[in-house]
């Protein structure tokens, strides 16, 4: 099933080649390749325990994994997570991974620990991004509603200024209008040049704003298609579009 | 029965050390804010703040500003070290955090006994940084060194909290507390700032040997009672808050003060256990769970 579509006419942004990541003896991810384009969204459908996250937290060195990475060209396979940050390569968790005792504005500070000087920059740009924040610019994280958070999570993420944004699951646990704005809201960060990699359940959502998309079954890829050719795949149209 | 003037004069005494008391807790909560770590040789800083501060005052005749200034940086590296040479190799090769805990007690004794051998086991102090005193209020006798040491402490919990709240470091500090992966994501190297969890907590440690060691006296063994006390104050606190370690420890040592006058100095470390059973049994998150100086504790 697996049809091979390249992102012809982009170079290359993020390339991982034989990914794999063993919990144990329990291997979560089998070897796995896949590569993101400059300016490209991606998305990684799969049903639970797929092993989509354990690909995502492999590709971010949050889980230890054999096989090469490549970012824009230059292999960065054995740097840590916190100097993949700094090559631009950020990752919002699943669940958002805030801090949820500290404020919005500690937590947009925080984001920004790379790129300090630029903190006021950068949060008026979130902030026009998302209004909200603004708003609740003194209250703890941890006090946001669902969707505020999200927004936090990805404003934060911005903050450190990526070339690439990882996002596990963001519409998890949203209610449908604010999933939406939050997807539309990385629709638009594409559109501005951003390559993002989403791993999203809300598959008729995230397909919207895809230019590619990666399945993954039982902890490997089992297709690369565009987002309209899902349709012609009738076991994947039912699981993920109907 | 005790006096009025007795009763008085141990709150002064006890306000003293539970400062201390409260500033071992707070290089406790650094450490666990920053790595999860209980690290059991915080005493050991206290003991090494005291003896290098004595011995660079005795033996090469430095003005007691100029060792304190020797001292505290010294000792921090000391506390890099242990993270660099003990804790870290461990965490690396995926020891448990029971392990690591096991591993700092460790490298307390071994640090006692490096000290016995270096330094012998003859008890020393030094003269309270101000000369003269005490100061009579009444009948209480309040010695100047309790006025530094009540200064000093305002000023290290001014500090501290001006570092962990308007500072980079002490936010990302903050942050690793609260969520580590999340802190790596956005760039943040967390083992250097278990460094500068280590170096911070034992330069505590350090500044409260000084402090404390004019008022009593310094040896090899006197980390252990100060490392136990601290820790009390920090689970007294509400483990990770340093606000709640510095009353815990404040608490803790007008009750042990309290003790003494009252029962007799056999009872002192009864009533310490007594409070810590007490808040364990009634209060599991500590007494002053909610109140916090910046930093509060989710390992992750």
């Amino acid at each position: 099933m697996s049809v091979q579509i390249l992102s012809a006419g982009r170079s290359s942004l993020l390339e991982a080649r034989e990914v794999s990541a063993s919990y144990g003896h329990v291997q979560a991810l089998k070897p796995t390749s896949l590569h993101i384009a400059e300016g490209e969204l991606v998305t990684i459908l799969g049903p639970n325990g797929a092993g989509k996250s354990t690909l995502l937290r492999a590709l971010t060195r949050l889980t230890a994994c054999r096989g090469r990475l490549f970012f824009r060209g230059t292999e960065i396979s054995g740097l840590p997570t916190h100097q993949l940050a700094r090559r631009g390569i950020v990752m919002v968790q699943e669940g958002r991974g805030l801090f949820a005792q500290m404020s919005v504005r500690e937590n947009l500070m925080v984001g920004a620990f790379l790129h300090a000087a630029e903190t006021d920059r950068q949060m008026a740009a979130v902030f026009e991004l998302f209004p909200r924040l603004r708003e609740r610019i003194d209250q703890t994280a941890g006090s946001l509603s669902g969707g505020e958070q999200q927004m936090l999570a990805i404003g934060r993420a911005l903050m450190a200024k990526p070339q690439l944004l990882m996002l596990d699951e963001p519409s998890l646990g949203l209610a449908p209008r604010a999933a939406s704005e939050i997807l539309s809201t990385l629709g638009e960060l594409n559109r501005r040049g951003l390559g993002i990699l989403l791993v999203e359940q809300k598959a008729p959502l995230a397909l919207k704003l895809a230019q590619r998309v990666y399945v993954l079954s039982l902890g490997k890829i089992v297709a690369e298609l565009k987002p309209d050719e899902i349709e012609s795949h009738h076991d994947l149209a039912r699981y993920y579009l109907h | 029965m005790p006096s009025t003037i007795e009763i008085l004069q141990s709150l002064v005494n006890g306000v003293g050390v539970g400062l201390i008391y409260g500033l071992v807790g707070i290089g406790f909560c650094v450490i666990y804010n920053a790595s999860g770590i209980v690290n059991f040789a915080q005493g050991v800083f206290v003991m090494l703040g005291g003896m290098f501060c004595q011995v660079l005052m005795s033996q090469l005749g430095l003005p007691i500003i100029l060792a304190i200034a020797i001292t505290v940086p010294l000792v921090a590296l000391a506390g890099m070290a242990m993270e660099l040479a003990i804790v870290r190799p461990m965490l690396h090769r995926g020891a448990t955090l029971f392990a690591i805990i096991l591993a700092t007690l460790a490298a307390q004794i071994m640090i006692e006994r490096i000290t016995l051998l270096g330094f012998g086991d003859r008890p020393r102090t030094f003269p309270d940084f101000t000369p003269g005193g005490p100061l009579r209020v009444g009948e209480v006798a309040v010695g100047y060194q309790l006025f530094w040491i009540l200064g000093c402490g305002a000023l290290l919990v001014v500090a501290l909290w001006l570092f962990f709240n308007r500072t980079r470091t002490g936010r990302a500090l903050r942050a690793c507390s609260q969520n580590r992966e999340a802190a790596q994501l956005l760039g943040i190297p967390v083992a250097r700032m278990m460094l500068v969890a280590f170096a911070l907590s034992a330069g505590l440690g350090a500044i409260a040997g000084v402090l404390v060691t004019p008022t009593q006296y310094t040896a090899y063994n006197v980390g252990t009672p100060f490392g136990v006390s601290g820790f009390i104050a920090a689970i007294i606190g509400g483990f990770g808050r340093a606000g709640g370690a510095l009353a815990g420890g404040l608490l803790l040592g007008v009750l042990q003060a309290l003790a003494i006058v009252a029962l007799g100095a056999g009872f002192k470390n009864v009533a310490a256990l007594s409070v810590l059973l007490v808040v364990l049994m009634l209060f599991p998150n500590g007494l002053f769970a909610g109140f916090s100086l910046g930093a509060r504790v989710h390992s992750k």
